[in-house]
């Protein structure tokens, strides 16, 4: 494969990679600072203080480690995962204004568990996550076919079919909730929640960790991948194998998010037209620094979640939608103002 | 034993309060008492105004759970239902034989005015469609007040039994709902603290005093492990450290999950971890999974009410 940067242009690049030097540290640190507030803010007394004090039983050790660290972590990697999903996504449909919940992906993993739910009510988590992951893999699927199939790929269209897609899904999976008595539940998967995250219940986001790497990876090929298979072949890569890895990655980030945090909205639209926006367009660049905004992005509005209601919580779905749309708004009005 | 009889008290006034009046015809004030039987109205005072009603109607509709598990205990034929998957207790209602009128929120207009019913009854989920209903036949909101939940059942229970001509037969009921409220009181006064959590999607929302879970603690007096703020009829989302923080003595699970599978299997896998299990109620297996269709689908009726008391007493006397 061709390395990434070709030498001749480090004249030009050296001023543009000093931004990101300085910039990537205070972000670093800013995810850290953020990590360490989420570890010691809660209903339960536990505080540096707490945790070093001989007369503490123990106690405020014990839930660091059943409850906040395990939270944070699923945090960190929930972040970071949706984050380059909506990356890869965008790079794959050739669009900047998609992600896998507009799409039809979170829907169809949303079908996925309604379907196992009602057939199979004791069905494992694993099993429920597999049938979810299947059902995304085939939304996505049909969603890029469609693309596929639409001679003029209009920049409005494709987020438009994406959202139509998904709101034909979404309407077969409210009837059979509503059918079956689980519209209740059904809004807890649609929105994603970390109150009930705590030790056992969130080792499945280590995979969405290891496929957030397998993205970095690969991340060049999904830009070819985007720009058809005929160029893509001439490239000397497997157009339909590059493709199918992509679409793996984000169905399956999808279906272990929805399974067991709930839906994360707008992460996957704002964080990588955020990251276009400061640093440009090279996808390999761009990756850790869509993990690592993903990762800050959902940390704060977790904790904010947690604090605005002490000792009650607002789920980090509700708080990203305030949060996300405010910044999708300044990215939209932002643009215009470019073009003007 | 606290105070039984104060109870008594309140509800003989609240009965007194309630302005029913029996009449022969309608506006034909002059002839009297009528002797009971077909034509006879009486005028019910309900949430949304006044409401001219025939005694003993023949063909009712009901939207209320909780008035339809009433009128079922009373031996009253309800000829329409929402559609619904009803609970246990009232699953003969979902049969062909009875006229589904819409779902729980929305009536369904046209099987409505088709069956021409005698009366309609309906309550919070169905308030806003008063004027519409009431163009189709006589229609009541016997909504119960959350305000003052067991005095507004007690009302509700009082006009139907008035409406159905069982006055005594509802008066004997609300003693024995009393005398078994005072029972549940006196074991709550000496079982500590309680919580009360329901569980969604692996998710916990905690119901406080005052909230549509309210009746464990207001009326049967189990004392709240913590000040919850009552907002609406809403619980108030919690983390599983805010359980471990309380740490009631009695831990009250409603499991929203269970409309398929069994009632408590779901909210029980979710609930056992190490911080909820290091509770006092979990170390004291004091940890009640009361039955959802119950508590969230039926409320207020003669016979669910009993049930509801006696759930919470067998926990409190476990």
């Amino acid at each position: 494969m061709i390395t990434a940067t070709p030498p001749a242009e480090a004249g030009s690049a050296t001023a543009r990679r000093r931004f990101p030097a300085l910039h990537a540290v205070l972000a670093v640190l800013a995810v850290v600072a953020l990590s360490v507030a989420s570890l010691f803010i809660g209903v339960s007394d536990v505080s540096p203080a707490a945790l070093l004090s001989d007369s503490d039983d123990g106690t405020a050790g014990r839930i660091l480690l059943i409850s906040r660290i395990p939270r944070t972590l699923a945090i960190l990697l929930t972040g970071m995962a949706v984050g380059v999903a909506g990356l890869i996504l965008q790079l794959m449909a050739r669009n900047k204004f998609v992600e896998p919940s507009t799409v039809g992906t979170v829907e169809s993993a949303m079908l996925g568990i309604l379907v196992v739910t009602v057939l199979v009510p004791a069905a494992p988590l694993l099993a429920k996550m597999g049938v979810a992951a299947v059902f995304a893999v085939a939304g996505t699927a049909l969603f890029l076919l469609v693309l596929r199939r639409i001679p003029l790929r209009n920049t409005l269209i494709v987020p438009l079919v994406g959202i139509m897609l998904g709101g034909i899904i979404g309407a077969v999976t409210t009837f059979c909730a509503y059918r079956f008595d689980l519209l209740q539940s059904l809004n807890s998967w649609m929105i994603g929640d970390f109150s009930g995250v705590i030790a056992g219940r969130y080792e499945f986001l280590w995979l969405v960790g290891a496929l957030t790497a397998a993205g970095y990876f690969a991340a060049d090929r999904f830009t070819v991948a985007g720009m058809g298979s005929e160029f893509t072949t001439n490239l000397g890569l497997n157009y339909r194998a590059v493709m199918s890895l992509g679409l793996v990655i984000v169905s399956l980030i999808s279906a272990v998010v929805v399974v067991t945090v709930g839906a994360v909205p707008f992460l996957g639209l704002v964080v990588p037209n955020l990251v276009s926006i400061l640093i440009g367009d090279n996808v390999r660049r761009s990756v850790p620094w869509v993990a690592l905004l993903g990762a800050g992005l959902v940390l704060l509005c977790d904790v904010l979640g947690r604090l605005i209601r002490f000792p009650y919580e607002i789920p980090v779905g509700t708080v990203l939608s305030v949060v996300g749309a405010a910044g999708f708004l300044y990215l939209l009005l932002r643009s215009r103002r470019r073009v003007a | 034993m606290k105070n039984p009889v104060k109870l008594k008290v309140a509800a003989a006034a609240a009965v007194s309060a309630l302005t029913l009046s029996a009449c022969g015809g309608t506006a034909d004030a002059g002839s009297g008492q009528a002797a009971n039987g077909a034509g006879t109205t009486l005028t019910v005072e309900h949430a949304q105004g006044s409401t001219e009603v025939s005694v003993s109607p023949e063909t009712v509709y009901t939207f209320d759970l909780g008035v339809l598990d009433s009128l079922n205990s009373l031996g009253v034929t309800v000829a329409g239902v929402p559609q619904a998957t009803l609970p246990e207790s009232l699953a003969a209602y979902e049969a062909d034989g009875y006229t589904k009128i819409g779902s729980m929120k929305e009536p369904d207009f046209e099987a409505i005015a088709a069956g021409a019913p005698d009366l309609i009854i309906i309550s919070g989920r169905t308030a806003d469609y008063y004027d519409e209903l009431s163009e189709i036949a006589p229609t009541i909101d016997l909504s119960v007040d959350q305000a003052a939940q067991v005095e507004s059942f007690k009302d509700v229970s009082t006009t139907l039994g008035r409406i159905f001509e069982q006055e005594d037969e509802v008066a004997e009921r609300l003693t024995a709902i009393d005398a078994s409220v005072a029972d549940a009181k006196a074991n709550a006064a000496e079982a500590g603290t309680g919580l009360v959590v329901l569980t969604s999607g692996g998710e916990l929302t905690a119901y406080g005093a005052g909230s549509r879970f309210g009746l464990i603690h207001d009326v049967l007096g189990v004392k709240p492990a913590a000040d919850i703020s009552a907002d609406g009829a809403h619980g108030q989302s919690i983390s599983f450290e805010f359980i471990a923080e309380t740490d009631p003595d009695h831990l009250f699970v409603i499991d929203r999950d269970s409309a398929i599978g069994e009632s408590g299997d779901a909210a029980s896998a979710v609930l056992d971890n190490e911080l909820v299990n290091g509770t006092t109620a979990a170390a004291e297996d004091n940890i009640a999974y009361l039955d959802a269709a119950s508590w969230y689908l039926v409320g207020y009726g003669l016979g669910n009410v009993e049930a509801m008391i006696s759930s919470v007493n067998d926990a409190l006397t476990n």
